[in-house]
């Protein structure tokens, strides 16, 4: 399944690059710690278990004047359109993978799905997504420009909503991508990059940071940041 | 291990879900298959469809392009959903197996 699952999720890359509906979109979640090996080409540095959904950010404000039906154009692969949760959030479903759309929560937050008419899917708003969008970077994916969070971004933000976790095996795997991550940026000398994304935080989104670290016992981290 | 147990239960759930959705877009193609029987060089439509043992011809006559494509795809998507929701299947029986254990899931 593994190579299968790598291929159709470049097959899909491919055809949201070529659509244009790929310059929109960060990619988060498992696939981008997976593809961050790109980014950490010269570092010790390997990628967290790999799930199967693909985690699509969408930035709030977009010029994309396009109009994509992505159900469609994905439909001759397998996908069909499912629906989590009650709230009735459209995933995209393979036995391989699973596309989910998300935007960054604003103001007071609500559980309503997003609409994003022009490419035919609503999505999820969470918080602290913002975080990602700030700064992100280009890596080339089997000749696929994808773009996706700073690994300082991504890191420190998994460390935040770690502490919002209730189930603990997702904070824990939460905490050991991020401390990954840090650890690749460190060893790759771009520990200025993290104190200055983390000198960026609101003090209570620090402290759930540094908490996180501490609760990992992560000195060389917390010295950085301290 | 709770990492892997934990990504393993979250991957079970969404099979099940699959499992569910598959079934219902299967449910939702339209039934049987057109074949063309040609009669006196006249070229006729018959729906074929199974209803429990038996095989059933249903008189459609002359159809549309539109008509024919619309089946065609039908019978594409039918083929492609059935080999997916077997593996769905295959997954969530591998799934379970993996997390059954002295613990209940």
């Amino acid at each position: 399944m593994e190579k299968n699952q790598y291929d159709l999720c470049i097959e899909v890359l491919r055809r949201l690059e070529k659509s244009g509906v790929l310059k929109d979109v960060i990619l988060i979640g498992s696939w981008c710690v997976h593809f961050y090996k790109e980014y950490f080409k010269n570092e010790r540095y390997s990628g967290a278990i790999k799930t199967r959904d693909v985690d699509l950010l969408f930035p709030a404000l977009s010029t994309n004047r396009i109009r994509i039906d992505v159900p469609n154009l994905l439909r001759d692969l397998g996908f069909i359109v499912g629906f989590k949760g009650l709230e009735g959030y459209i995933q995209l479903e393979h036995p391989d993978l699973i596309i989910e759309f998300l935007v960054p929560e604003k103001g007071r937050g609500s559980n309503k799905p997003w609409p994003l008419p022009q490419f035919g899917v609503n999505a999820q708003a969470l918080r602290f997504l913002d975080l990602l969008t700030q700064d992100t970077v280009k890596l080339k994916i089997d000749g696929i420009e994808v773009r996706l969070p700073h690994p300082a971004n991504f890191a420190l933000q998994k460390l935040i909503i770690s502490q919002r976790r209730a189930i603990e095996e997702k904070r824990k795997k939460d905490k050991d991508s991020a401390i990954k991550i840090l650890r690749a940026l460190i060893s790759k000398d771009e520990a200025t990059t993290v104190r200055r994304v983390f000198d960026s935080l609101d003090p209570k989104w620090q402290k759930k940071v540094m908490t996180g670290l501490e609760e990992a016992k992560e000195g060389d981290v917390l010295k950085i940041l301290r | 291990m709770g990492v892997i147990k934990g990504v393993l239960k979250e991957e079970l759930e969404n099979s099940l879900r699959m499992k569910n959705d598959y079934e219902k877009e299967l449910a939702k193609l339209p039934k049987g298959s057109l074949i063309k029987k040609k009669i006196k060089g006249h070229e006729y439509y018959y729906l074929v469809l199974r209803e429990g043992q038996k095989v059933k011809f249903v008189y459609k006559g002359k159809v549309s392009a539109e008509v024919i494509e619309k089946y065609k795809e039908a019978k594409e998507y039918r083929a492609k959903y059935r080999k997916l929701l077997s593996q769905v299947k295959k997954q969530i029986r591998f799934l379970r197996s993996a997390l059954r254990g002295k613990e209940s899931i």
